[in-house]
């Protein structure tokens, strides 16, 4: 526990001692600004119901905070190995488990910082809509199942992969690939396989349970069980596949040996 | 002599009265704003404009396109009702003397403003429409967001986050 601690601080002072790390939060304060705004004063968008600005707001939220995460996720670790820090930590008695959890709780911490910033736009946006605490619950409930399926999926490729370069890359096709036909009208969805994407796409799922809690009002969990249960299966995959990463980098070894 | 010339000047007016009476009587459709009080609303809700067209003529009329004129009253300007979602003219065969057809145009309010609005019928062959009477309404600014709560918060959260980050920042050399 010490050391999942341990490692979790280092990333977190590593994260907002530098300046490149802390300029995320503020582009973050200034994306949720001009979105606001944006609701406020353009003309069209300000023709939609609250709840559809609100809605609108949920994604943007939700959206910047899977590619931040994304992005900070892809270098956490493969980081470690271009540094080459990563042999001295593991020759220190450091279980990969704690090494893999601390890094987490660093990267989901950035998560959270997101959505505190996010926390004073939804409740002004949904001032006088009685969604305030549905809007602020389920965007940190749907956003922290997103986010750490994403964070899982990034560990994985990072230790299979070991380089920032491929790990982000494929890491932003991934999240482009699900993120691009969630963002899509619903022309997308009339056949049959566009469909059946938007009803496994994890993202098109989050979205889909926050339209029926902000814009129709279906605000128990149970109402929305169709949309949670893909987050959940893709969370769960995510993380059997960050499960298979880590036997894999066990097996070839600190030194990567050709297997 | 002078009795003669009023009996030329009255029988005179009286001819031109009845030409133009003939005019108006010449009208052979006409057309009614049924909702002109329901048209008041808010900028985003949707409204039908109901209308009415009825042959106050002695014979059958045909062909007659029916459509929606708006104008802005503020900047004098028609309106572009591709923009407000507006049902293309609607084309009537043929009507009996008599007749009635209920005409209808589900719209869109864009903008807030003050806006004119009236039915125009075209009857093939003829050289001038048949128009409604002038319906007045308003639509008012739609105002989903309270400017007064979301500005300071727009404006001032990303001041917040920097300086916070700032000193968290000065607490500790940064690195860059």
């Amino acid at each position: 526990m010490n050391a999942i601690k341990q490692i979790w601080l280092k990333e977190i002072k590593e994260e907002l001692y530098t300046w490149k790390s802390m300029v995320w939060l503020v582009v973050t304060a200034f994306l949720f600004s001009f979105t606001t705004y944006l609701l406020l004063t353009n003309k069209e968008l300000s023709l939609l119901d609250q709840t559809e600005l609100l809605f609108l707001l949920s994604q943007i939220i939700i959206g910047v905070g899977l590619l931040i995460i994304t992005i900070d996720a892809s270098s956490i670790i493969t980081s470690e190995f271009e540094k080459e820090t990563a042999e001295s930590l593991f020759l220190s008695p450091i279980k990969i488990k704690d090494f893999i959890l601390g890094k987490f709780l660093a990267s989901f911490t950035l998560w959270v910082l997101i959505f505190i910033i996010a926390t004073p736009y939804i409740t002004v946006s949904s001032a006088g809509s009685n969604l305030v605490l549905p809007f602020l619950g389920y965007v940190l409930f749907l956003g922290s199942l997103g986010v750490s399926a994403f964070i899982f999926l990034n560990f994985a490729i990072s230790l299979l992969y070991r380089s920032s370069k491929n790990t982000l890359t494929t890491s932003l096709i991934v999240l482009l690939l699900l993120a691009i036909p969630a963002f899509l009208s619903s022309t997308f969805k009339n056949n049959t396989l566009g469909s059946f994407l938007g009803k496994v796409n994890p993202i098109d799922n989050i979205f889909g349970f926050l339209d029926n809690v902000l814009v129709d009002y279906h605000t128990r969990l149970i109402d929305n069980w169709q949309f949670f249960v893909p987050v959940i299966i893709f969370f769960a995959l995510m993380l059997l596949f960050l499960i298979y990463a880590v036997r894999v980098f066990k097996r070839r070894g600190l030194i990567q040996k050709e297997l | 002599m002078k009795k003669f010339y009023l009996l030329v000047l009255i029988l005179s007016n009286m001819l031109v009265i009845s030409y133009t009476s003939a005019q108006v009587v010449s009208s052979s459709l006409m057309l009614n704003i049924l909702s002109s009080n329901e048209l008041n609303g808010t900028a985003g809700d949707y409204v039908t404009v109901q209308a009415q067209i009825k042959n106050i003529s002695t014979k059958p009329q045909s062909n007659i396109v029916t459509y929606l004129s708006l104008s802005d009253n503020d900047t004098k300007l028609p309106v572009d009702l591709e923009d407000w979602s507006a049902e293309k003219g609607q084309f009537i065969g043929s009507i009996d003397p008599n007749q009635t057809f209920p005409l209808n145009w589900k719209i869109h309010f864009v903008k807030a403003g003050s806006y004119s609005l009236t039915v125009i019928a075209i009857i093939e062959g003829n050289s001038r429409p048949e128009i409604s009477t002038i319906t007045h309404f308003t639509v008012l600014a739609k105002k989903n967001l309270n400017p007064a709560h979301v500005l300071p918060v727009a404006l001032g959260t990303p001041i917040v986050v920097i300086i916070f980050l700032f000193l968290i920042a000065s607490r500790r050399k940064v690195d860059y």
